[in-house]
């Protein structure tokens, strides 16, 4: 049955997957480890809200600190780091390219990992700067974005000489987060740390650019890795294609609009908030698209989206990413933007973007890729199942909980004529089911984590047979998720 | 669609945004221009040029650096944003012995003289805009020590004791061997005999800062968008 083409092919993919074992494999293994650091801080952070003496006589564990050094290891250690992975790869496989630079690539990962933990340090010692999402100390931004130009200089080069032919669409998406990265990161660092006197003007781009942050990195990297892996897996072509166009160049054209309207009331022109809010409540369209139109191809097959470990987690993802659509409208109306603004409801979102939608289709590319740039399949079904369910279990103890409990703390808050003391002690119970959750969360990724470092250490299963979510017996030697293409008859 | 096009796409649909809601504002809210009281409609005349005393910008880097921004904001929203201006002490103080009702909404002119303007993230904490204000209306000249007692523990205040998730900011405090006389400086807190509790350089410069928000000066009526109505403030 192996023609001579579909043994090039084979091959092809082959040494494009083992070009990139090495970095690919960095970026996802210390993601995770930053994940589990992430996610320690987490707990810290939230235990603080409702029992305010834990650990306080520690400088280094205030409130304050931990919390910013707890969103800065989610965003940059796991999320940025689990983005270029699966960047570098998705390029490579869709332009059939190897890679060319891939001790460049691991070098500059190193750097990206070492400004990163000196910044989490710089933070927690109490050198931040202040600014949410980037408060890193001032050192650390220059070196990341060079390591950040130098981990996808070659994706771009392999996009430029791929093959004549067909553009996919996640090529499309990539190729926007991979150039607008760099352009928001820049010069968003560039204004607040290279201009002083524009206190007002430094908040907005800081607003601006978190918001950049999930919907013009996180979103359009998340999107592009679920447009490859639900027709891969599945088999089948996406539902309509040129919903997935009209998905992405709304996005391209709403997403740089957004972000300050968390800066409502705040003495700037005030058609920037506007506008903001405008953008913001506009993202649900390409979330719609983008999510409607995979769902839509998935539950084709719900059988195989059950038993797959990627598609599980993927499909997952693509529900977080229409619910992440559904809470930017309803938190950016301005009825509800008046009681929300300035609650624990922008958390939830934020978590919601970053755990629930972009995180749930990063695990799915990772249940995908490593088996193939290990050649290892994974161990433990029941690993993988843990995972899954307590992610899922703390994405809505966490994200869902918050956003309504940003609601009930805002009404508090608006209700003057009561003491402030209501809207202080709303918050508490909605704190304790985020501790509770981060500990889901901790036990999750601990599974994930162990599972993900032996894959690494090559001590996955010798097999070209996918781990599927279900009992041995009943599945077919060539499940529906079908052979591993790099261990095809061709390559020995 | 060729590269190119693509290309020229991404560019335009991003570089637009990125221009006119980041770079031209940005750097349009650098150079403010200055507003003059009007005769015979304000009760001043000049160009109104807010005064700020204390150690603002070390204070400021203290707040920032241990993340106070994370629960208390600095903003008094005009009414359609929230009900800031309602809500006691947040704005201004509704019954000022000398000057009345001082409540308004904030000013770009309040965040003059900083690096970024700490709007904040969450209020899980009450805002501080007016916080200089608010302390010296109900402390007077121990508004600075209630506020060290606060930052040394917040819960040793009674009226937060019971409800206050504010983290406690000892280390931002010394402890000292008594010689001689007690310090001034030395807080009124349990401590083992012989020995005193006094505000470290960081803690001075948060506390200087703190008491310098004080953002509820008359402002010309030009930019007095939402003056409290009278009556209908709860």
């Amino acid at each position: 049955m192996a023609t001579l083409e579909n043994d090039q092919d084979t091959i092809l993919r082959a040494s494009i997957d083992r070009s990139l074992r090495h970095p690919v494999m960095f970026f996802f293994t210390s993601g995770a480890a930053w994940l589990a650091v992430a996610i320690l801080l987490g707990i810290i952070s939230s235990a603080k809200v409702h029992s305010p003496g834990f650990l306080d006589s520690c400088p280094w564990m205030t409130y304050g600190r931990v919390t910013a050094a707890h969103q800065t290891a989610l965003v940059y250690g796991w999320g940025c780091q689990a983005a270029f992975g699966m960047a570098i790869w998705l390029m490579a496989r869709l332009s059939r390219q190897t890679c060319r630079n891939a001790g460049v690539i691991l070098t500059a990962g190193h750097v990206w990992n070492l400004a990163l933990s000196l910044g989490v340090i710089g933070i927690l010692a109490g050198a931040g700067t202040g600014m949410p999402w980037m408060e890193m100390p001032s050192f650390a931004w220059m070196p990341m974005l060079l390591s950040y130009i130098a981990i996808v200089v070659g994706s771009m080069v392999q996009f430029k000489v791929r093959p004549e032919g067909h553009t996919y669409i996640s090529q499309w998406y990539l190729m926007a987060a991979l150039i607008w990265f760099p352009w928001f990161f820049g010069s968003a660092h560039l204004l607040v740390h290279g201009f002083s006197g524009s206190p007002l003007g430094a908040a907005g781009v800081n607003a601006w650019f978190r918001s950049a942050m999930l919907l013009m990195l996180f979103a359009p990297v998340g999107i592009a890795m679920a447009y490859y892996l639900v027709p891969k897996v599945l088999g089948r072509p996406v539902y309509n294609y040129s919903l997935s166009l009209i998905g992405f160049w709304s996005l391209a054209i709403i997403a740089p609009w957004a972000g300050m309207q968390k800066l409502t009331g705040v003495p700037i022109p005030n058609f920037l908030p506007y506008l903001g809010a405008f953008a913001a409540i506009l993202f649900a369209v390409p979330a719609a698209m983008a999510g409607i139109n995979l769902l839509k191809t998935a539950t084709t097959d719900l059988a195989t989206v059950n038993e797959s470990p990627t598609l599980r987690f993927t499909v997952w993802g693509l529900i977080f990413l229409l619910i992440f659509g559904l809470a930017s409208v309803l938190l950016n109306l301005p009825s509800v933007m008046r009681i929300t603004q300035f609650t624990i409801s922008g958390y939830g979102y934020d978590v919601l973007g970053v755990y629930g939608f972009f995180s749930f289709i990063a695990f799915g590319a990772i249940y995908f890729i490593v088996p193939r740039i290990t050649r290892r399949e994974w161990l433990s079904r029941r690993l993988i199942k843990s995972h899954f369910f307590l992610s899922l279990y703390a994405v809505f103890g966490i994200a869902l909980v918050a956003i309504f409990g940003g609601l009930m703390q805002g009404v508090g808050q608006e209700t003057f004529t009561s003491a402030w003391e209501d809207a202080a002690d709303r918050v508490v119970p909605y704190a304790v089911m985020t501790t509770v959750s981060w500990c889901f969360l901790l036990v999750s990724n601990f599974f994930f984590f162990v599972h993900l470092t032996l894959m690494w250490l090559r001590l996955g299963r010798r097999s070209s047979h996918p781990t599927l979510l279900v009992e041995p017996h009943h599945h077919d030697p060539h499940g529906p998720e079908g052979d591993i293409d790099n261990a095809g008859p061709a390559v020995h | 669609m060729s590269f190119r096009n693509f290309a020229i796409g991404l560019t335009v649909s991003f570089g637009l945004a990125w221009f006119s809601v980041v770079v031209l504002p940005f750097f349009k809210l650098r150079e403010l221009s200055p507003v003059s009281f009007e005769e015979g409609v304000d009760p001043k005349s000049g160009i109104y040029f807010p005064k700020t005393t204390g150690r603002v910008v070390d204070g400021a880097r203290v707040y920032a650096e241990n993340g106070c921004y994370q629960c208390h904001t600095q903003v008094a929203r005009p009414t359609y944003a929230g009900n800031d201006l309602k809500r006691d002490g947040f704005a201004g103080l509704k019954a000022d012995p000398d000057r009345g009702d001082t409540r308004r909404e904030s000013n770009p002119f309040d965040y003059v003289g900083l690096d970024f303007a700490q709007i904040g993230v969450t209020r899980n904490g009450p805002d501080l805009i007016n916080l200089g204000r608010r302390l010296r209306a109900t402390y007077g000249d121990e508004a600075d020590e209630h506020l060290y007692r606060h930052l040394y523990d917040p819960r040793l205040d009674p009226a937060v004791a019971s409800w206050s998730n504010c983290p406690s900011m000892k280390f931002l405090f010394e402890k000292k061997e008594i010689q001689g006389q007690v310090s001034d400086a030395a807080l009124d807190v349990a401590v083992e005999d012989g020995f005193q509790i006094v505000p470290g350089p960081a803690a001075k410069a948060l506390v200087s800062y703190l008491l310098s928000l004080q953002h509820d000066d008359v402002v010309p009526s030009s930019m007095n968008y939402a003056p409290v109505v009278p009556g209908n403030d709860g």
